[in-house]
């Protein structure tokens, strides 16, 4: 079952590539990457409605020999950590495909490209086994390179390969954790339950611990090594925008909760409180950098940042609420930062311009793109945590989950969401309202380009109506890795009172 | 001394393999003289048929009941047959590059397909030699030959250069060897087998003397200059760039797979006592190769020049396993020495074809190419990408079976070092990638934009063709389902005698060595 969600892309994607080049429109390829990726969907929410809610473990499991000598088994599984990241990848790699021009440039390597990314993307998050979550991880590193360097803007070339190596270096770093967690335990397999680091001295776990810390944290990004995300997000064209903000980043939180919370249970709480802040200062920096941005598109990618850090936040306070937050967040943040990059494409397409001192009054509702700006007003505000939309939801439950644990970096953070308000408000003051330059022309904004923003716009409406939605696929999983924690977390704190 | 003794004595169907290649050898000699030119349509073919042949015959060979033949001066274990077919093989893939290369360079194909069979037979004899004259002769037959092929396309006065610097440091670094296998002789009491001189060495009672370490490095500085690690490397890239590329081919796989056959063995029997020493020795030569050939490589400009620095650099990789010196580690070398035929000639395969139709080999030349010629690019970027360990590619899964065996032998720094070069390298194999795929329709540099037109039914490209794919199936593949290689791999480690000796000594010594920190 699960299997399909990793292969029908792949295969889609080595079908399109190797597809004989002049048969085929660039039109052609779009339809059947998008009819390909919308089976996926499809399928996907088809298992999201099987997946049993009450189950905290791993279900829909697969399980196949792959080859013994290195301990690597093609094992997949879903819970309720990975199942909304699934629906997420696919319904973003629809959208993605969709938002896509339909005289892309070399529409063969492209859309075979995004195929094989959300195929990798669904294999990570679906292993079950560690060097098999390597090899889908690092599956990404080239396709992404090839889609910001060749689709890219004018500064592609560097934004491609700063990617390529900040990538590459949390690759090393996580592959060297893997070896490292497998071997001093004395597994001879990097399946999920043959490792268990208990057995392990806190000095090891905490060393390994900041090793999955730094790793993903260049890939979430959190604040010292996010510098290749502004680079790669601004000069990545709109559709793979959406992707490596709405995907890409999420792989970072989802390594960093499965790995380093659920493998170092007794670790994660120690550095706990250096972590939420951490997450604080990543989201007030996220914030403060935005707000100083002239480029749209520049403000959305801090945006990500900021918002990352929340999670982070949430990942250390790992009380079961906040555990439910995080994923929320990851979820709604994915949705919030497809529609503001699609919407930013397209302000960009018709307008062809990104800078806050040249764009005004878009929302002048015949000249202007009055649809386009109210969603943008729309997306802005869910990102910015107004009540309501899904962001707020996400937030606050992070919030109310983190308060008990971390209060000062909870309350930075909420005092951070309210910069999130500031930047978005200058961000809409200076593009959708003022007046419209009287020589402004805009072309017509097609039907099918404000299709991906409204179905995001109703998501976004919708789960910020009925929440449950949102939250009700985690809770189990959460409240079984918090129950996994709290045992040794009180045998930790004792320790230390005695020492 | 009766007739059956003396038979059972020489037990000699243990070579049959290589005797295939000396009677195909012996008929390309013997056909290019009756038959002149006219015969190069199908000499290749007649190689390629007796390489095959020979590769056959050491499928058979495997698990035999009596490796030992010759009176212990050739021993084919299982380690030996697997290095033997690596030899072979990669020799079969150079004659298919090299018909069309050398017909284009005017030269004889026979004479060039004889002295490469010969290098063949060198290696392959090298791989199973366990006596020291008897590696001396198969080392020199080998390196004779390769410098005979270095300077083979002798109008070109690269090529001369490449010859006579090859020569030089050749010839030198085999005398270093010869001093220090004689210093072995002199040493074990007149010892030339290697098991003996182990016995005798120890019987001796000369231990940890300062004539053995001696020994120990002077063979050290022969072994390093086959495999090039550094800092015996410097003829690498200067020969690369010279010599006719499926002679670098041959080179970067054929003759550093025996030299890596040498080492095991020579090591592992002859010094079980230094055991400790040649490790750091080796773990330096590692550190070298991987930190020169890697940073290096990204200063490059020639594609020859880059894959030059990239084998030196993949050598420290393959060195990772020697250090390891545990089951894993032997069969993780074998594994990515396998993997890394598939995917180096695939790239040199690419290589030559680029330089056939269009005559130079600058990476600034392949800038566009994606648009003229789809299959060279897609062929091109997966081995350089394979080459780089890009999952799910078979360069992947040969590195993270090195790093496992270094990993679980205790490497632990010799193996994050591996994976930082690993990620330097990624930059230099990406940046031919990016050449290829990335660059616009009008930055196409000149040499692309007059592209002949793709025609494989020309003389001499169908064999390249068929290279080119089958090396870039199997470089695809042999990742993936990759478990038949595998079982390969661990099953020669595990079925020779020799290897299991030497890993029960070294595993009692290390946890004699171990067990003192872990009780602390």
């Amino acid at each position: 079952m699960l299997s399909v969600l990793i292969w029908i892309p792949i295969l889609g994607a080595a079908i399109i590539g190797f597809w004989p080049s002049g048969t085929i429109t660039a039109n052609r390829v779009r339809l059947s990457a998008l009819t390909l990726s919308g089976l996926v969907l499809l399928w996907n929410l088809f298992i999201l409605f099987k997946f049993d809610i009450t189950n905290p473990g791993m279900q829909f499991q697969e399980y196949l020999p792959w080859n013994e000598t290195l301990g690597l088994n093609y094992q997949l599984g879903a819970d309720g950590l990975s199942i909304l990241m699934l629906v997420l990848n696919s319904l973003l790699t629809w959208i993605a495909i969709y938002s896509s021009s339909k005289q892309t440039e070399r529409p063969r390597l492209f859309y075979s490209m995004i195929l094989l990314i959300s195929g990798g993307v669904a294999g990570a998050f679906l292993a079950e086994n560690l060097l098999l979550f390597f090899l889908f991880y690092e599956l990404e590193l080239i396709p992404f390179y090839l889609l910001i360097s060749i689709w890219g803007g004018e500064k592609r070339a560097y934004a491609g390969i700063k990617f390529l190596i900040y990538t590459a270096v949390s690759g090393a770093l996580i592959l060297a954790t893997f070896l490292g967690m497998v071997w001093l335990t004395g597994s001879t397999n990097f399946s999920f339950d043959a490792v268990s680091t208990e057995k392990l001295s806190t000095a090891k776990q905490l060393l390994l611990l900041v090793g999955i810390v730094i790793g993903f944290g260049i890939k979430i990004p959190l604040v010292p090594f996010h510098t290749w995300l502004p680079d790669a997000y601004v000069e990545a064209s709109a559709p793979i925008a959406i992707l490596l903000g709405g995907v890409l980043a999420k792989l970072g939180t989802y390594g960093l909760l499965r790995f380093g919370l659920g493998m170092f249970p007794n670790a994660w709480s120690i550095i706990a409180p250096t972590l939420a802040i951490w997450g604080a200062i990543s989201a007030i920096y996220g914030a403060l950098i935005a707000i100083a941005q002239k480029d749209i598109k520049r403000m959305v990618a801090y945006s990500s940042i900021g918002h990352m850090g929340y999670v982070l936040l949430a990942a250390a306070a790992s009380t079961s609420l906040a555990l439910v937050g995080a994923v929320a967040q990851m979820f709604s943040h994915g949705l919030i930062l497809a529609i503001l990059f699609h919407l930013v494409g397209v302000v960009e397409a018709k307008v062809g311009t990104r800078e806050l001192d040249k764009l005004n009054g878009l929302m002048s509702p015949i000249r202007g793109l009055p649809l386009i700006s109210a969603l943008l007003v729309l997306s802005g505000m869910a990102s910015a945590g107004i009540p309501g939309l899904t962001g707020f939801i996400a937030e606050f439950i992070v919030f109310q989950g983190s308060y008990s644990a971390f209060p000062i970096p909870t309350l930075l953070c909420v005092v951070t969401s309210g910069f999130t308000a500031v930047y978005f408000v200058i961000l809409l003051n200076r593009t959708c309202f003022g007046r419209l330059d009287s020589l402004a022309y805009y072309p017509q904004v097609l039907w099918s380009e404000k299709a991906p923003a409204l179905i995001l716009a109703v998501l976004i409406i919708f789960l910020g109506v009925q929440p449950t939605w949102l939250v009700r696929w985690s809770e189990p999983t959460a409240t079984e890795m918090v129950s996994a924690i709290l045992p040794i977390d009180k045998t930790v704190i004792s320790q230390l009172a005695v020492k | 001394m009766d007739f059956a003794n003396l038979a059972s004595q020489l037990n000699a169907g243990t070579i049959l393999p290589e005797g295939i290649v000396i009677i195909t050898l012996l008929g390309v000699l013997i056909v290019d003289l009756i038959l002149g030119r006219t015969s190069a349509r199908w000499i290749g073919y007649l190689a390629i048929a007796g390489l095959l042949a020979s590769i056959v015959a050491l499928y058979f060979q495997w698990d035999a009941t009596n490796p030992i033949s010759f009176s212990g001066a050739f021993n084919g274990d299982d380690l030996s047959i697997v290095f033997r077919g690596i030899i072979a093989l990669s020799a079969v893939t150079t004659i298919l590059m090299s018909i069309r290369y050398i017909e284009q360079s005017g030269t004889a194909l026979a004479e060039f397909i004889a002295i490469l069979l010969t290098a063949t037979l060198g290696g392959m004899f090298l791989s199973g030699a366990n006596e020291l004259v008897m590696i001396f002769i198969s080392l020199e037959t080998l390196s004779i030959s390769s410098y005979l092929l270095t300077g083979y396309t002798k109008r070109d006065p690269r090529s001369n250069e490449a010859a006579l610097k090859y020569l030089l440091i050749g010839a030198s670094s085999t005398a270093v060897f010869l001093y220090g296998v004689s210093l072995l002789y002199g040493l074990s009491g007149g010892q030339t087998e290697l098991n003996a001189i182990a016995n005798g060495i120890a019987t001796a009672k000369v231990g940890q003397s300062l004539g053995l370490v001696i020994a120990l490095v002077f063979v050290i500085a022969g072994i390093g200059f086959k495999i090039s690690a550094a800092p015996f490397h410097q003829w690498t890239p200067d020969v690369y760039e010279g010599a006719p590329t499926p002679v670098i081919a041959f080179l970067s796989v054929g003759s550093k797979a025996a030299g890596f056959a040498l080492a095991i063995r020579l090591l592992t029997t002859a010094f079980p006592l230094v055991a400790e020493e040649w490790k750091f020795v080796f773990t330096a030569l590692a550190v070298l190769s991987m930190v020169l050939g890697n940073v290096v490589a990204l200063a490059q400009t020639s594609m020859k020049r880059m894959l030059a620095y990239s084998s030196i650099a993949q050598a420290g990789f393959v060195m990772i396993g020697l250090i390891a010196g545990t089951n894993a580690g032997y069969s993780s070398m074998l594994f990515y020495l396998l993997v890394y035929l598939f995917m180096n000639l695939c790239g040199f395969t690419c290589i030559i074809l680029f330089s056939l139709r269009t005559g130079t080999d600058q990476i600034a030349e392949y800038s566009g190419l994606y648009q003229k010629d789809p299959l060279l690019t897609l062929a091109l970027s997966i081995s350089l990408l394979s080459l780089g360990g890009i999952p799910p590619l078979a360069g992947f899964f040969g590195k993270i079976y090195l790093f496992w065996a270094g990993w679980q032998a205790g490497l632990y720094w010799l193996v994050l070092l591996g994976l930082v070069t690993s990620v330097v390298s990624i930059y230099y194999y990406i940046r031919v990638v990016k050449m290829m795929v990335v660059k616009e329709p009008q930055e196409m540099s000149d040499v692309v934009k007059n592209y002949p037109e793709i025609r494989w039914n020309l003389p001499g490209f169908r064999p390249l063709q068929v290279g080119l794919i089958v090396t870039l199936i199997a470089t695809t593949i042999a990742g993936i389902l990759s478990n038949p290689l595998f079982t390969l791999a661990n099953n020669s480690v595990a079925n020779t005698p020799m290897l299991q000796a030497a890993i029960i000594v070294n595993t009692q010594a290390s946890i004699i060595t171990t067990e003192q920190p872990e009780a602390l």
